[in-house]
């Protein structure tokens, strides 16, 4: 599977000269399977080029997304809008022909939709309501330890505590190889839990949570997001082979990032884990696992 | 009074290098007036560094007292309020100015935002006080010294424009409205656009024509007139319904009015910021002879209306 990571910032979209290395778009990764199926991973502003490179047909997707035939399936770990603000700027949306599946962190298909259907009510978007899309959507609520086939990729969900609600980690599977996307978790103080380790276990490919410096989390730990720390600790436990730094705080300039990815090096090495690559996640960036 | 620019594009926000020196957040300006509470217009992600400037005076004590002018409710324009920072510190208050939504309460249609699934704090939990003031079409009213006046724009489900009179100076910020010539855009949705130049029902036209007038009133012999100018002429030609201005919509607003400065505002998200010069000079040129002052509104800019930057 090739992975494409189009939005690594958390919370709301960072413009600016400052980040312009690591990128300002918030959440949004892209998995292309063997048989050019595109899996979209959230839906922050980064999800506004990846429309762009599809109507542009310059990734190797299966389907001609500009001529109304794209088919792409949606994961959502959850609502809050970082993760689905870029959504009615897609553009494959308005073309008519377009499929989208969208699973959702909900326990009904109907509260996904209710979701989206609210962030484009006619007081806070021109578009009214998603009949108005030219796409034909289908919502799929995802409960915990779901597993289900999206064409060749195997998927299978974990809820992440998250402060005071949740998020949804997902595991996708592809001829033996494992990529793992934990975006928004916020462990407890003591770090993860077991089941969640052994759900990331041996993963080829972890994109974790980074939002804060050890000395920030300290402050704000209620806020259920990660230090670099917390995801070089669970990273370590779990064996996994890359660690993806994602979903940076609002504030950090790249400067900062580049410390935060050397600093979380170095704490995989204390721990035993030098095996564990870490690098951070960039806009522009490609793993072919 | 001096306007300050945090934020100046449409539609959504656009990091990279390629929207670095106009900036890529949306819409929000600050208007300061020496010994005044700070009065800010709209609340696009702009907001959030605004925010934190705040917090390092008054508000970090939670003395902090702001007042803001919301044209609409579209995204662009209120994305930034749950990352307002004052909002976090108990004593600091908000009094918020938007048009009266119609079929429901400004308070509740601004509580959709911070609600469950898309936000952890709800509105009615945050530290800050904040009021809600709903304005009718053509009111009237002060906000301290400020006097403050407003009228309706054509954009789907209504924006306001606003101008603000102090110390002799006057601004205006016309954001987002379509021209007032080929649609009227009110709470319909239009699916397909009308054919530019073709056309009009005639209660349309007229309706069109008096929010016209009222807005040339609004502006009449504003110092500085910040408008909507988010298309080119030929990108208008197929989205006449999306409800935005060309500059040369805003151009014949503000010679009508005899403004003295226009400012382009609310730049296409997609335009680069090369792209962004080229409009600017082009129009620059257009208006070589002319009495009327033109800039490009830019993240970080300054105009001080007292020393005749516009």
């Amino acid at each position: 599977m090739r992975v494409d990571v189009w939005g690594v910032r958390g919370s709301i979209p960072a413009p600016g000269p400052t980040t312009n290395r690591y990128g300002g778009n918030t959440p949004c990764v892209s998995v292309i399977d063997t048989k050019g199926h595109l899996c979209v991973i959230d839906m922050g502003t980064g999800i506004v080029p990846l429309g762009t490179a599809l109507l542009q047909k310059s990734l190797p997707v299966r389907d001609d997304f500009g001529a109304g035939k794209g088919n792409a399936t949606v994961l959502l770990s959850h609502g809050h809008w970082d993760h689905i603000q870029g959504f009615p700027f897609f553009a494959p949306v308005f073309i008519p022909g377009t499929k989208l599946s969208i699973f959702g962190n909900a326990r009904t298909a109907d509260r996904v939709e209710a979701l989206l259907e609210g962030q484009m009510n006619p007081q806070f978007s021109p578009i009214y309501t998603l009949k108005n899309l030219g796409a034909t959507i289908r919502f799929e609520g995802v409960r915990e330890h779901q597993c289900f086939r999206v064409s060749d990729l195997e998927v299978s969900s974990m809820e992440l505590p998250h402060g005071e609600t949740s998020v949804l980690s997902f595991q996708i599977k592809e001829q033996g190889k494992t990529l793992i996307y934990a975006s928004d978790a916020g462990y407890s103080a003591s770090g993860a839990p077991d089941d969640v380790v052994e759900f990331y276990r041996d993963a080829d490919v972890l994109i974790h949570d980074s939002t804060y410096t050890p000395e920030e989390q300290e402050l704000r730990r209620n806020r259920g997001l990660s230090s670099y720390l917390d995801a070089a600790a669970v990273a370590a436990r779990a064996g996994v082979g890359k660690l993806v730094l994602f979903h940076y705080d609002q504030d950090h300039s790249d400067d900062i990032v580049d410390e935060n990815v050397r600093l979380c090096g170095q704490e995989l090495e204390r721990l035993g884990a030098g095996r564990t690559e870490v690098v951070g996640a960039f806009e522009g960036m490609q793993i072919d696992i | 009074m001096r306007v300050r620019f945090w934020g100046v594009r449409g539609s959504f926000p656009v990091p990279g290098k390629q929207t670095n020196r106009y900036g890529g957040n949306t819409s929000c300006v600050e208007v300061e007036i020496d010994g005044h509470a700070p009065i800010v217009i709209d609340a696009g992600t702009g907001l959030r560094q605004l925010g934190k400037r705040l917090v390092r005076n008054e508000f970090l004590d939670g003395k902090g007292l702001v007042h803001m002018l919301v044209s609409h409710t579209h995204w662009d324009h209120i994305q930034g309020l749950p990352y307002f920072s004052p909002l976090y510190s108990e004593g600091n208050e908000l009094q918020l100015y938007a048009r009266q939504p119609g079929d429901t309460h400004l308070g509740a249609v601004l509580a959709h935002q911070n609600d469950g699934p898309y936000f952890p704090v709800p509105l009615d939990s945050l530290k800050a006080r904040v009021q809600f003031n709903e304005l009718l079409e053509g009111q009237q009213f002060d906000i301290g010294d400020v006097r403050v006046r407003c009228t309706r724009l054509n954009h789907p489900w209504i924006a306001m424009a606003y101008r603000l009179d102090y110390g002799g100076k006057s601004l205006v910020y016309c954001s987002d409205t379509a021209p007032f010539r080929d649609i009227l855009l009110e709470h319909e949705f239009i699916a397909t656009p009308p054919t530019v130049g073709g056309p009009l029902d005639t209660k349309h036209a007229i309706k069109l024509h008096m929010m016209r007038e009222k807005l040339v009133d609004l502006c009449q012999g504003a110092d500085f007139l910040i408008y909507d100018t988010q298309f080119t002429p030929v990108e208008y030609e197929s989205k006449p319904h999306w409800g935005h201005s060309t500059p040369d919509d805003a151009i014949a607003i503000a010679r009508e009015a005899g403004a003295k400065t226009l400012c382009l505002f609310h730049h296409a998200p997609a335009r680069t910021d090369d792209q962004q010069d080229e409009i600017f000079a082009t129009y620059k040129h257009l208006l070589r002879d002319d009495n009327l002052e033109l800039l490009c509104a830019a993240e970080g800019m300054v105009v001080d209306l007292d020393k005749g930057d516009a």
